[in-house]
């Protein structure tokens, strides 16, 4: 009875933020109210919905012996406690991607970005996680592509590993992407991420040759070293004689991420990757619980209008109206096909008992959902003309604060240069002008937050701490990623000539490599060449891609809950399979085919055509925008056109066994009763 | 205070996906009596080639 009051209290609390957040018209709101109402949106999601997820749809038996205990090896199947394997399995699917996407999506007001994230995840994203990471765990760890493959047949199985690489590729171009704009021309970002190659080698020596497997001590010490870089970048930044060298413009450092992510793929793990991979998880989610503490102890005023004027498409962030790109710019954060991946990877494998896969999958979900919310609410405490200045790209605002704020006017909102010049100062930059991607504008946000929680003054320590932990992870990803893509391709590779999958045969390791390398990098520079920025076009690019991954997850879902008989509650995962479809095909119908040269591929391209011919555009950077314009419209066009066979090979199955032409048989492991005392 | 102090550092190392050696040489005793133990340094490299083998273990 208690608890049913309890309960009953948290739904109306939840409600009642809602209510103030529909009806609120004044000039600022305050930050308490989201957190209010998407924190009572996600008990109640998790204590209601989850459970009838577990125990109606999948049918949780914790009577049933998992992987770990049954395949029990101390390594990759481990049994482990539900709140480590939480922050285990949080600290995976947690990346740039909920940071950024909020930020971008900030263009059209707080409140669109809100709604999505919060009621997103608790019908479709986090549906998805917990249904992939559940088969998963019934079918000893296996992966998506895997279970594609098995439930679906061998075509969707394959047409999913394509997908997945080349979503990789995309993926990895537009995360390195925001590291370039937010590092260009600042010696002491560029010091600092420079400082933890070799601080990560260092330790990989450590863990390897000194003091083999004492991973922990390697790790605090690589910690310690990496705050010591950030302090030491401030006098690198301040020197005259020295900050030259480290002030780079974004191709140098472009070229400079490509290089390192080949050398990475290609050295031994130990050396570079593992060690990075340590000290990025450890910043990660040091950072984000501080970022949280920040904002609980602030609790900041939000300056962005619940709605602005952008909504209509003429958005300077990126093109496209509130329907359908607010729902593929904010992916991570609200449904994020990439975590399908991760689902069915490491976490499985870990698990002690089967009801704890709601409060990981789900759990873990919601938990990077309220991630995406603190980056919405960092980035729409700021000024919206100040949010502008940092995010709308060079070509519109001109080159300085003066054009800058005067364009900002036209677009009805007010900042004067001085703001943005002392901004730029307080937080030790030159300028903080057209630096779009969403982590500068973040790092100035969470710059804010910190130092009014934790001393003023700070404000470029914190501005460059939240910078390097931004960058850090999204270059682990580069590298780590890379290297999958060279399996993958190594993999695929040697169907068609043996010994080129040989992962440890080094001439295939150098040829893949390279190509993945050049894959991502491709569209990288173009990102940097870019007059719009790159963000542009790369992040709906990405953004269609996770989607679109997510609806082949979704699918593969809906296969397995009908296989094993719940035909009936499949409306779980067909529900958020229908909105995603539809929010995604709609965003990549329109980013091939609109009219508007900012929105459409193809009518850019006629654009830059009719420049060539009157002259206003020289040759040959007209044939190398058309040929990029051909090649963005063609990938897209890939991906929905891959989706929708996968879609249909699942419908295929669906209706087989609905009209009971193939047996409702899902192929999980045999029953093993556990060991384990209930 | 020794025995908290452990166990937060496991907690970090579980939560980073270290490997925990202690325990796997337990686990050899128990259910493997007759296989032979790895080295420290052997199980770190066996570790490494699972853990970075194949597959993401990382999201965007």
């Amino acid at each position: 009875m208690l608890s049913r009051l309890a309960w009953a209290l948290i739904a109306l609390a939840g409600a009642a933020a809602w209510g103030v957040l529909a009806l609120h018209r004044g000039e600022t709101i305050n930050a308490a109210w989201l957190v209010l109402a998407a924190v009572g949106t996600y008990l109640v999601a998790f204590r209601f919905y989850s459970r009838f997820l577990a125990d109606r749809v999948m049918g949780v038996n914790d009577r049933r012996a998992t992987p770990a205990e049954r395949l029990t090896n101390g390594r990759d199947f481990v049994p482990t406690p539900r709140w480590v394997l939480f922050g285990h399995h949080f600290a995976a699917i947690a990346g740039a991607g909920p940071l950024v996407g909020p930020v971008l999506a900030a263009q059209f007001g707080y409140l669109p970005g809100t709604i999505w994230i919060v009621f997103g995840v608790v019908v479709a994203g986090a549906v998805q996680d917990f249904v992939i990471l559940f088969a998963s765990m019934r079918r000893d760890g296996k992966s998506l592509g895997q279970m594609a493959k098995e439930e679906t047949g061998p075509f969707a199985g394959l047409l999913a590993m394509v997908a997945v690489l080349a979503i990789m590729v995309i993926l990895l171009a537009v995360l390195a992407l925001v590291v370039v704009n937010a590092l260009k021309d600042s010696p002491w970002g560029v010091f600092t991420i420079l400082c933890t190659i070799p601080i990560a080698v260092l330790m990989g020596f450590w863990m390897k040759v000194w003091r083999p497997g004492k991973t922990v001590e390697a790790s605090l010490g690589g910690v310690a070293l990496l705050m010591l870089a950030l302090v030491a970048g401030r006098h690198v930044a301040e020197s005259p004689s020295i900050a030259p060298y480290f002030t780079w413009s974004g191709l140098t450092i472009a070229y400079a991420v490509i290089a390192y992510g080949f050398v990475a793929s290609v050295l031994p793990v130990w050396m570079l990757l593992c060690p990075r991979d340590y000290l990025s998880t450890f910043m990660k989610v040091g950072t984000i619980l501080l970022l949280a503490l920040g904002i609980l102890l602030v609790m900041p005023a939000l300056q962005m209008p619940a709605f602005t004027r952008f909504v209509d498409g003429t958005g300077p962030v990126f093109a496209g109206k509130l329907f359908p790109f607010a729902f593929i710019t904010i992916a991570c954060g609200a449904i994020s096909g990439f975590h399908a991946l991760v689902a069915s990877g490491t976490t499985p494998k870990m698990l002690v008992r089967e009801s704890d896969a709601r409060f990981i999958g789900y759990g873990g979900m919601l938990m990077e959902s309220f991630v995406a919310l603190m980056a919405l609410c960092a980035a729409a405490q700021l000024d919206p003309g100040v949010y502008l200045a940092i995010n709308a790209p060079h070509a519109p605002l001109g080159g300085n604060a003066q054009a800058a704020a005067e364009v900002i006017r036209g677009w009805g909102f007010t900042v004067t240069p001085a703001t943005i010049t002392s901004l730029a100062a307080e937080v030790g930059e030159t300028t903080l002008l057209g630096r779009s991607g969403g982590a500068p504008s973040l790092a100035v946000g969470m710059a804010q937050i910190l130092s009014g929680a934790f001393g003023r003054g700070l404000m470029a320590l914190w501005y460059h701490f939240a910078i390097m932990f931004e960058a850090l992870f999204i270059l682990t990803t580069v590298d780590t990623g890379t290297r999958v893509g060279r399996f993958m391709l190594q993999e695929l590779a040697g169907h068609v000539w043996r010994p080129l999958g040989r992962t440890s045969w080094y001439p295939s390791t150098l040829l893949a490599s390279g190509l993945v390398v050049a894959a991502w990098g491709y569209f990288l520079v173009q990102g940097v060449l870019d007059p719009l920025g790159g963000i542009n076009s790369l992040w709906p690019l990405f953004g269609i891609s996770n989607q679109l991954l997510a609806a082949v997850a979704l699918s593969v879902g809906t296969t397995i809950i009908i296989k094993s008989g719940k035909a009936r509650y499949a409306w779980v995962t067909l529900v958020p399979l229908a909105w995603v479809l539809a929010t995604t095909l709609t965003a990549g119908w329109q980013k091939i085919f609109a009219a508007d040269p900012r929105l459409g591929f193809l009518a850019h391209r006629a654009l830059v055509g009719e420049q060539i011919a009157s002259g206003a555009m020289s040759a040959a950077r007209g044939a190398r925008l058309t040929f990029n314009d051909g090649l963005d419209a063609t990938v897209t066009a890939a991906f929905m056109i891959a989706t929708l066979l996968v879609l249909a090979a699942s419908a295929r199955e669906w209706v087989l066994v609905l009209t009971r032409q193939k047996p409702a048989a899902a192929k999980e492991s045999p029953f093993v009763e556990t060991a384990y005392a209930g | 205070m020794r025995v908290s102090l452990r166990s937060v550092l496991d907690v970090v190392r579980r939560v980073a996906g270290m490997p925990d050696y202690d325990a796997y040489t337990e686990h050899l005793r128990v259910c493997h009596p007759e296989r032979p133990v790895p080295t420290e340094r052997e199980f770190f490299e066996s570790y490494l080639q699972s853990r970075y083998g194949d597959g993401p273990t990382r999201c965007c």
